[in-house]
């Protein structure tokens, strides 16, 4: 039985076919070929698969998705820029050393995003407690949550403009 | 197994509906633990997350369908129950408390349970509705075991009923995991009312040390009326390990949890007196 159900996936109206079983994650990355949330443990411990469901981040791999009907996500192929441009957070997260293989990193970036949205200022102690729900398994975080503070940083002094 | 209907209605009335037409559903609210489970989730979900009676959150009334993110989040309960927004706080990441619902935590009935061992210090009542109408239970009366509860077939929880805050009542909530995100290797809640150093009235909860959240009376009872010194706080710790009845299993040992119970006891009444945040 598949049934027909419409969401705003990156701003975009889209209809897909759900079957009763399907995870949000299927119907991202095989409906849909949106590879940028990735699959780790399929069992909420990793965070790869994080995306933004109404600006709140989740895991894609517990999410049934069907319930996804009439919500808004945001996979991280919705935070690049119309000219191909990476976010102020992309690019404290380049700079500072704190993408390595990468892996991780769609839901690293969505975590910190959910978080620089809710909490424009944060701690050291609030960015780890953001990114609790995302293993890396390269940088040892320190690079990361140096990022997140510097993107933090900046996006502040350019708002104070 | 894979699901093969899945389930969303939008009220009290169609769930029961649905419940009694169907031979082989389950409820889901958020789903953090049943979609982990792999291949065996049952053939048929009737989704909880779309009901209006299940919704709401305020000091007095906590809807079972709240995602455990609006309890952490919210100023009201931050102001009237810091204890139990301390445990929400506590529960896992940040995606699964974005989800994963109060009711959820309750209902699979772990012995881990973050929320249960601070409701259980708030006395909190469990507010159950079925076809025949609504009842309430004491929370100390909600588990029946691991991964039971008293919700007879087809029941629901609808909320978690709470009373005013006690006047000068300090909460705590004090949780042992391998990394923050873990489930408890063991917790502890407690809520404090002292004067002058003396305990008039203290609740004693704990987590994964037994077959349910365990309320410690034993320990409460000798707290109570006595004067709080490092001598009987050391006695109560004693008492605490002794009381609880944990297992060794791939998370922890029977002694280590009893150790950890018996220092979060004493931890939590000391910091408990010296005020702040839960």
């Amino acid at each position: 039985m598949t049934l027909d159900i419409s969401f705003s996936l990156n701003g975009a109206e889209v209809v897909v076919g759900v079957r009763p079983h399907q995870r949000l994650l299927d119907v991202l990355r095989r409906t849909l070929g949106m590879t940028g949330t990735k699959e780790g443990c399929g069992e909420g411990e990793c965070g790869a698969c994080t995306v933004l469901v109404d600006g709140r981040v989740v895991n894609a791999c517990l999410y049934p998705a069907l319930e996804i009907e009439g919500r808004s996500v945001t996979t991280i192929e919705g935070l690049l820029g119309a000219d191909h441009q990476l976010s102020p957070l992309q690019e404290s997260l380049v700079a500072r050393g704190a993408i390595q293989c990468g892996f991780c990193s769609p839901g690293v970036i969505l975590s910190a995003h959910a978080l620089l949205d809710r909490n424009p200022n944060p701690s050291d102690a609030e960015i780890r407690d953001a990114l609790v729900g995302n293993l890396c398994r390269c940088t040892g975080y320190v690079q990361i949550v140096e990022a997140v503070q510097e993107a933090a940083d900046r996006l502040g002094s350019e708002s104070d403009v | 197994m894979k699901t093969l209907a899945y389930h969303r209605p939008k009220s009290l009335d169609e769930v029961f509906d649905l419940m009694a037409s169907s031979e082989d559903a389950a409820y889901i609210a958020g789903g953090t633990d049943l979609l982990v489970s792999g291949g065996a989730s049952p053939p048929t979900l009737i989704s909880l997350r779309s009901v209006p009676e299940l919704m709401g959150v305020d000091e007095t009334r906590i809807g079972a369908a709240t995602p455990v993110a609006d309890v952490a989040r919210h100023p009201g309960l931050a102001a009237s129950h810091p204890v139990l927004v301390a445990a929400a706080r506590r529960l896992g990441s940040e995606q699964i408390r974005n989800v994963a619902t109060v009711g959820g935590n309750l209902c699979r009935a772990a012995p881990c349970a973050d929320l249960a061992p601070p409701l259980l210090v708030l006395e909190a009542r469990a507010e159950i509705v079925g076809r025949g109408g609504t009842r309430e239970v004491p929370i100390d009366e909600f588990f029946a075991g691991p991964g039971e509860t008293v919700l007879a077939p087809g029941e629901v929880l609808a909320a978690v009923r709470l009373d005013p805050p006690r006047t000068g009542a300090q909460g705590r909530f004090l949780k042992k995991g391998r990394v923050r995100m873990d489930l408890a290797i063991a917790s502890v809640a407690l809520l404090v009312e002292a004067e002058g150093g003396r305990c008039r009235r203290i609740r004693i909860a704990a987590g994964s040390v037994a077959p349910t959240p365990l309320r410690l009376q034993p320990v409460e009872a000798l707290l109570e009326g006595a004067e709080l010194t490092d001598e009987i706080l050391e006695e109560a710790a004693a008492l605490a390990a002794a009381t609880v009845r944990p297992i060794t299993d791939v998370r922890s040992t029977e002694s280590y949890r009893r150790r950890i119970v018996g220092v979060y006891v004493k931890r939590g009444v000391a910091q408990a007196l010296a005020g702040g945040e839960a």
